[in-house]
């Protein structure tokens, strides 16, 4: 299980990863996020279950960041689990994506 | 039309006291700040004072080699005439250096027609004294016509004298005074230019840095330059620069070329891709004749590996422990003369040694007949042996100055030393590589080249990391290290051919980790698989970079060729 959730709410795309993310799945989350970009709305991926994650995950999620900012949409970032972190610091993507602590606040910030 | 210097009745001889005239004349130069108007204000009161009905002042014009009009008063407006220095009255005034009296202007062979005859105005007499200053001759003032319509007499001559020698002094210290207006106006401008070189140049290093840099400018800015600073991956990036000629323009292409590497040092990962991009932008925007030699590259602290390219600057000194000093020519042309030069990587491991770079400040520094040479350098570092890297520096300099410094170009001097970094990482030949007979051997594990077997091993490697002591953080660096080497393998090595297989070996050491990771793919060129660029947001070519920063040490062992690649992970214990 690596895309757990994808859910609407308040108009966003919330997508929930969970577990290890490696090579072998990186491509089904790659998937889900260009795929719920179609309709040019913003997409928050929660992070919060993410126990594993490595350059072919954080690459997914790069390219979500790029399609999504082409498009005039914004991909975001919520509840980043400690690990994911961890691994976004080290490729010093941290500040590259926008990062929020909760979905609640996330919502609010994408509104407005 | 009462004049400024008032005249008493009779006697115009004394009447301009010739130093109140210049004095006035200072005045109204330094209520102007006009050299132009200073010569007009002594050209009118000079024709009011010997009341003619025409004048002009010629100052001498060194470019052009001759004499141009600088004011003028009455019906004729001569402003800009150029008259050939020795020819007409006005020229053999300045070329004899004498007082020229006309009675009959029309009789001189000099006397220049041509004005009256555009203008209608008749000459009749002329007078023209040459203006000078201490030796030199700057112009001269001629009067024409006498309004009573008498010729000029002795005492028209003594004043007109005098009155052009005082002119001159005014003329003269305006003159003087605009050029050190400009010559502040500049001086202040290369002070800036000198702030900003200060700047541009890294801090001073500590004792226990293994690099450090100097520079010492004959003049306030410099053409030298050098720069270093620490990517996050712990490689340190450096360079060293000399801009040809000297001066505020050999300083500005410094500054462009020291912002260029700052900014491209910091993603530009191949020394030799560095240069290329470095020659294209300073070809662009380089004033012609102008360029810059250069040495830019990497070195990794932890291995000792050093990386550099060179644009035709002075060849780098290694020096190694227990072997002859080398220096390491190249013969790629400087920065900034042709557009598509090539560049070229070259790699040396520096063993605990010295990498020595300067300017040839230092090269062609004389001791008498004899230049100091790269081989003198290396004698004068060798003398300062068991001091840190910057003091040695310091001392090569002081030993130049003790034996009488007169170079005539800036000095710079930047040095690695990996002896300090090796004793620093206690990175010694025998712990280099973690023998696996010093080692515990935990367990091993082969396995095919497929993304699906990646979750399969984490546990595995999780238990080997707990089972070392690290803690939960480190274990979880520990997995993303191994998950990237094997990705690596997959992708490249195998190029993501199935059939391919991967052995791990893991060991445990008596302050960390061991792992051993091989495939059996043709030799993979560790270039090839470089750190990314981080800066550079793309997808892929991350793996290398997170191999670098959570490990201690991440090696390729050599192999016989069809071998295939073993890569070594190494993760100490805090």
């Amino acid at each position: 299980m690596t895309v757990s959730s994808i859910t609407e709410q308040s108009g966003r795309v919330v997508v929930a990863l969970t577990g290890e993310i490696d090579m072998e799945n990186a491509p089904q989350v790659r998937r889900a996020l260009l795929d719920n970009m179609k309709q040019k709305r913003d997409i928050l991926v929660d992070l919060s279950q993410v126990t594993y994650i490595d350059s072919s995950g954080i690459a997914s999620l790069i390219e979500g960041l790029q399609v999504a900012r082409k498009q005039k949409n914004d991909l975001v970032l919520v509840s980043v689990s400690q690990r994911a972190r961890r691994v976004l610091e080290l490729a010093r993507l941290d500040k590259v994506f926008t990062i929020h602590p909760d979905l609640a606040t996330a919502l609010a910030a994408v509104k407005s | 039309m009462q004049t400024e210097i008032q005249q008493p009745d009779g006697a115009p001889g004394q009447m301009a006291d010739p130093l109140e005239f210049a004095a006035a004349l200072s005045r109204s130069f330094a209520q102007t700040q006009d050299v132009n108007a200073t010569v007009r204000e002594a050209l009118s009161q000079i024709v009011d004072l010997l009341k003619v009905e025409a004048g002009a002042i010629f100052l001498f014009d060194e470019i052009r080699a001759s004499l141009i009009c600088r004011a003028a008063v009455g019906p004729v407006d001569v402003i800009g005439l150029s008259v050939p220095t020795g020819s007409g009255i006005v020229g053999r005034a300045v070329s004899e250096d004498r007082i020229q009296v006309v009675e009959h202007a029309y009789e001189d062979q000099g006397f220049f027609a041509e004005a009256d005859r555009k203008t209608g105005f008749v000459t009749r007499s002329v007078l023209c004294a040459p203006m000078g200053v201490g030796q030199s001759v700057i112009g001269a003032v001629e009067v024409l016509n006498k309004r009573d319509g008498k010729p000029f007499n002795a005492e028209d001559q003594n004043l007109l004298r005098v009155m052009a020698a005082s002119a001159a002094l005014a003329i003269s210290n305006a003159r003087m005074a605009d050029r050190l207006v400009a010559q502040e106006r500049l001086q202040r401008e290369v002070e800036l230019a000198a702030e900003i070189q200060r700047h541009l140049l890294p801090e001073e290093t500590d004792a226990g840095s293994p690099i450090s840099g100097l520079v010492r400018p004959i003049l306030e800015v410099s053409g030298d330059f050098y720069d270093h600073f620490e990517l996050p991956d712990g490689t340190i990036a450096f360079a060293i620069g000399d801009v040809s000629g000297k001066g505020l323009n050999a300083s500005l292409l410094m500054s462009q070329t020291a912002s260029l590497f700052r900014c491209l040092g910091k993603t530009v990962r191949d020394p030799s891709r560095l240069m290329s991009i470095l020659n294209r932008e300073i070809c662009e925007t380089v004033s012609r004749g102008m360029f810059v030699t250069m040495i830019a590259g990497l070195y990794d602290p932890a291995t000792g590996r050093l990386r550099f390219a060179n644009a035709g600057h002075l060849p780098p000194l290694v020096r190694r422990p227990g072997k002859q000093s080398e220096t390491l020519p190249a013969d790629a042309p400087p920065l900034g003369i042709i557009a598509n030069s090539k560049y070229r990587t070259e790699e040396v491991n520096l063993d605990g040694g010295q990498f020595i770079l300067c300017t040839d400040g230092i090269t062609e520094f004389r001791f008498g007949d004899e230049e100091l040479g790269i081989e003198g350098l290396d004698m004068l570092i060798n003398m300062s042996r068991g001091k840190p890297i910057r003091d040695r520096l310091k001392a090569v300099v002081e030993e130049l100055e003790r034996a009488g410094w007169r170079s005539r170009d800036d000095l710079t001097l930047l040095a690695i030393d990996d002896g300090m970094a090796a004793a620093a990482w206690e990175r010694h030949a025998e712990s280099e590589r973690a023998a696996p007979e010093t080692s515990d051997f935990l367990f091993g594990l082969s396995f095919p080249a497929d993304p699906k077997r990646l979750k399969l091993i984490r546990p595995a490697i999780r238990a080997a990391a707990e089972a070392c002591g690290f803690d939960e953080a480190e274990v979880d660096d520990v997995l993303l290290a191994a998950g990237e080497a094997i990705e690596n393998i997959i992708v490249h090595a195998y190029a993501g051919a199935r059939k391919g297989e991967i052995a791990l070996a893991v060991h445990r050491m008596a302050d960390g980790l061991m792992l051993r990771i091989r495939d059996f793919a043709p030799n993979v060129d560790p270039a090839k698989i470089q750190p990314r660029d981080l800066d550079d947001v793309r997808p892929g070519g991350l793996g290398t970079h997170f191999i670098r920063a959570v490990m201690d040490d991440a090696s390729f062992i050599p192999l016989p060729d069809g071998e295939g690649n073993l890569l070594e992970l190494v993760k100490r214990k805090r």
